[in-house]
């Protein structure tokens, strides 16, 4: 009697336990998929080359470096941003400071007149340099701003679907996620608007390895209502490259950190 | 005279395209030329009495930069010294054809300490919150190209400076040591009417004034400082600055028609950061005028106050507004007032503008529609800009937009200049 009530706690337990390591929460999930998609090591670094094609097939290019640093707390971070190219914004900086589920800090300085401008920046929806990845899609989306519900699972993926708390403030009115099982990388996402139509879609092309951290090099967005996309590669990546606080300011704005974005 | 025009800017043009296929033909270490090549044309609506009655710009304009880095194992590197060049070329049909080159910068930048970088050579300079509202930035500006439709890069003149930049632990430091005093470039009816008050109105090519500049010495060196830190994300600042008035109110011989720039010193201080949903600035500046501390020089501007209060929200779907709300005070006022001769035209003690700037994107932010607008509701006058530009293809930009100055006086601000209202076209490659 005594062995089948121990085996029998044995069993209660291993099940417990179990479900605690296999069965994640879909908000454990999408916030384990943010630190894997943008909070990869304490720093970073990628040169971006974006094409966007129009419903015509005409494309134009935006070539930038990013340089990207995390704050301790895992949530803020700051990012740097060079521009290359195109011609008439070569040579502008941008500086954000993000804040999940607060306006986001931003500086934009134009060489031409020597002007840091204060950038206005409520709308993280908004298109980022005319591409059709929108801001937060580039920096991330906090966990907190939506309600998450595991649609789906594979044995290689999680299919998330994630409604806004707040309606109003994007054009969605929910999306999927598919979520690689294994390093928790975005594989896709579809948004859907107000009436239920499938308008957007995001898919990562290439993942590497840098640095020991699965990473993805080279990613699509398409708008379905106006049939353009764009694609971003992200090359000369690293990691942990020891970037100080003091290249996230106004000094670094005006005198670009050239050991970083090369010249 | 157009064929020969023509021809100069097809020389001009070709020679460009000649140092495009240079830069490509070169290896890599040849320094990289960017830049970019213009047509601008400004009809104006109604004519004027300036030097062309028809227009107000019509010109073709080049402008080439470059920079060089420092690498290897040298002081230079050390330093990470950056040479920096831009200079425009602009064929300038106003001026009858003539080619002018307009050197915008040519400067050395280094980090001799970790907390310390110097800036030296001719560079534009501009701090301060407002939006083409300047108190503490009294670096010198070109108004003419404002009025006439250039970029609002040419709103800003470049100084030959030397600029100290200190960072250390607490709070950052901007020290600018400027030996020539640079002064702002103002109506002069050549190209630009405005109201005369030797004829008691609007006046073009028969406008006629001196203006003296400050003798070229030690002692009129101009000086100016900031000091600046953030709180978070709420930027404060102080300023300063010694030097001379940058534009011309004051006389220096009423009889022989002669202006000068006054000296001048100011003590301001800023604030910016997000506030209701958007980014609010708040600045003021205190302006003393030595040449009449007193006020009671009726030919020379009194010391004065500016105030400025500006917010601006990000509305979504990449449209922008902002207000801003900008005070000036006459100081010493009663005895300004006291000094007046019975035929002078009397200024009020404050003069208060509004602003606002709409912004908007289109077409997956290829169209730009924005539209700037002074208004005084003090002196009654208004000034318009609207503007669309169009970028069709990477580097080529097209821009369309007006000038509509209108005031119920003819000497107020925007009043004086009202009869240059134009609209104005420019088509940019850049490279």
């Amino acid at each position: 009697m005594r062995r089948i009530n121990l085996f029998l706690m044995i069993g209660i337990f291993s099940l417990f336990l179990s479900s605690q390591s296999g069965a994640m929460t879909a908000k454990d999930i999408v916030k384990k998929s943010n630190q894997a998609s943008y909070y990869q090591a304490s720093d970073g670094k990628a040169d971006v080359h974006m094409v966007i094609t129009d419903s015509l097939g005409r494309t134009r290019e935006r070539d930038m470096t990013i340089l990207r640093l995390d704050n301790e707390d895992d949530s803020h971070q700051k990012y740097y941003v060079y521009f290359n190219k195109p011609g008439d914004v070569k040579g502008m900086s941008y500086l954000v400071w993000k804040n999940p589920g607060e306006d986001d800090d931003r500086w934009l300085y134009l060489p031409a007149l020597d002007l840091v401008r204060r950038v206005a920046s409520s709308d993280k929806r908004s298109s980022f340099v005319g591409s059709h990845f929108a801001y937060e899609e580039i920096s991330g989306r906090g966990e907190e701003e939506d309600e998450h519900t595991i649609e789906e699972e594979t044995d290689e993926l999680y299919k998330i679907k994630s409604v806004p708390k707040e309606p109003g403030s994007v054009e969605f009115s929910y999306f999927f996620t598919w979520i690689n099982k294994e390093n928790f990388l975005p594989v896709k996402a579809e948004l859907f608007d107000k009436n239920g139509k499938h308008y957007k879609t995001m898919e990562a092309l290439e993942v590497d390895t840098v640095a020991g951290f699965p990473t993805i090099t080279r990613m699509k967005a398409s708008d379905h209502n106006s049939n353009g996309y764009t694609v971003s590669e992200f090359s000369s990546i690293e990691y942990d490259i020891g970037l100080g606080e003091d290249i996230f300011t106004e000094r670094y704005l005006r005198r670009p950190p050239r050991q970083h974005i090369g010249s | 005279m157009a064929v020969l025009n023509i021809l100069k800017i097809l020389c001009l043009s070709i020679l460009l395209l000649a140092v495009e296929v240079g830069r490509y033909a070169y290896s890599s270490d040849f320094p990289k030329i960017h830049g970019f090549l213009e047509e601008a044309f400004a009809p104006r609506v109604g004519k004027d009495d300036t030097r062309h009655r028809q227009f107000n710009m019509a010109e073709a304009r080049a402008q080439l930069k470059t920079n060089h880095y420092f690498i290897g194992n040298n002081i230079l590197a050390d330093w990470q010294t950056f040479v920096k060049a831009r200079c425009d070329f602009v064929l300038d049909i106003y001026e009858g054809g003539k080619v002018i080159t307009d050197l915008r910068e040519l400067n050395v930048s280094f980090t001799p300490l970790d907390i310390a970088d110097i800036k030296v050579g001719r560079q534009v300079l501009t701090w301060g919150t407002g939006d083409y509202l300047f108190l503490n930035d009294l670096f010198p500006k070109d108004y003419v190209s404002f009025f006439i439709g250039r970029d609002d890069e040419y709103l800003k003149i470049p100084n030959d400076a030397f600029r100290l930049m200190l960072y250390p632990e607490w709070f950052n430091v901007d020290l600018v040591w400027i030996p020539f005093f640079e002064p702002d470039t103002v109506p002069s009816g050549y190209r630009v009417s405005y109201f005369d008050t030797f004829q008691g109105k609007i006046a073009g090519v028969t406008a006629e004034r001196d203006v003296l500049m400050p003798a070229k010495k030690l002692s009129n060196f101009v000086y100016a400082a900031r000091i600046y830190r953030n709180f978070q994300a709420y930027e404060a600042a102080f300023y300063y600055y010694r030097g001379f008035d940058p534009s011309p109110k004051s006389y220096y011989d009423e009889q022989a028609h002669q202006l000068y720039h006054e000296r001048l010193d100011s003590y301001g201080a800023s604030l910016r950061g997000p506030v209701f949903w958007g980014i609010g600035n708040i600045e003021a500046a205190y302006y003393y005028s030595p040449d009449d501390s007193v006020g009671d020089i009726r030919t020379i501007q009194n010391s004065r106050m500016k105030y400025l209060a500006g917010y601006e929200k990000d509305l979504s779907n990449d449209f922008k507004m902002a207000f801003q709300y900008y005070l000036e005070q006459t100081l010493d006022y009663r005895q300004y007032e006291r000094a007046l001769l019975p035929m002078d035209y009397k200024w009020k003690e404050y003069r208060h503008t509004i602003t606002n700037r709409m912004t908007k994107f289109f077409a997956d932010q290829t169209v730009k529609i924005s539209i700037f607008t002074f208004f005084s509701p003090s002196d009654l006058d208004v000034y318009t800009r609207p503007s669309i530009s169009w970028s069709p293809q990477d580097g080529w930009t097209l821009t369309v937009g007006a000038n509509l100055p209108w005031g119920k006086d003819s000497l107020t601000e925007f009043g004086s200049v009202q009869k240059n209202k134009n609209v104005y076209a420019r088509l940019r490659y850049s490279f």
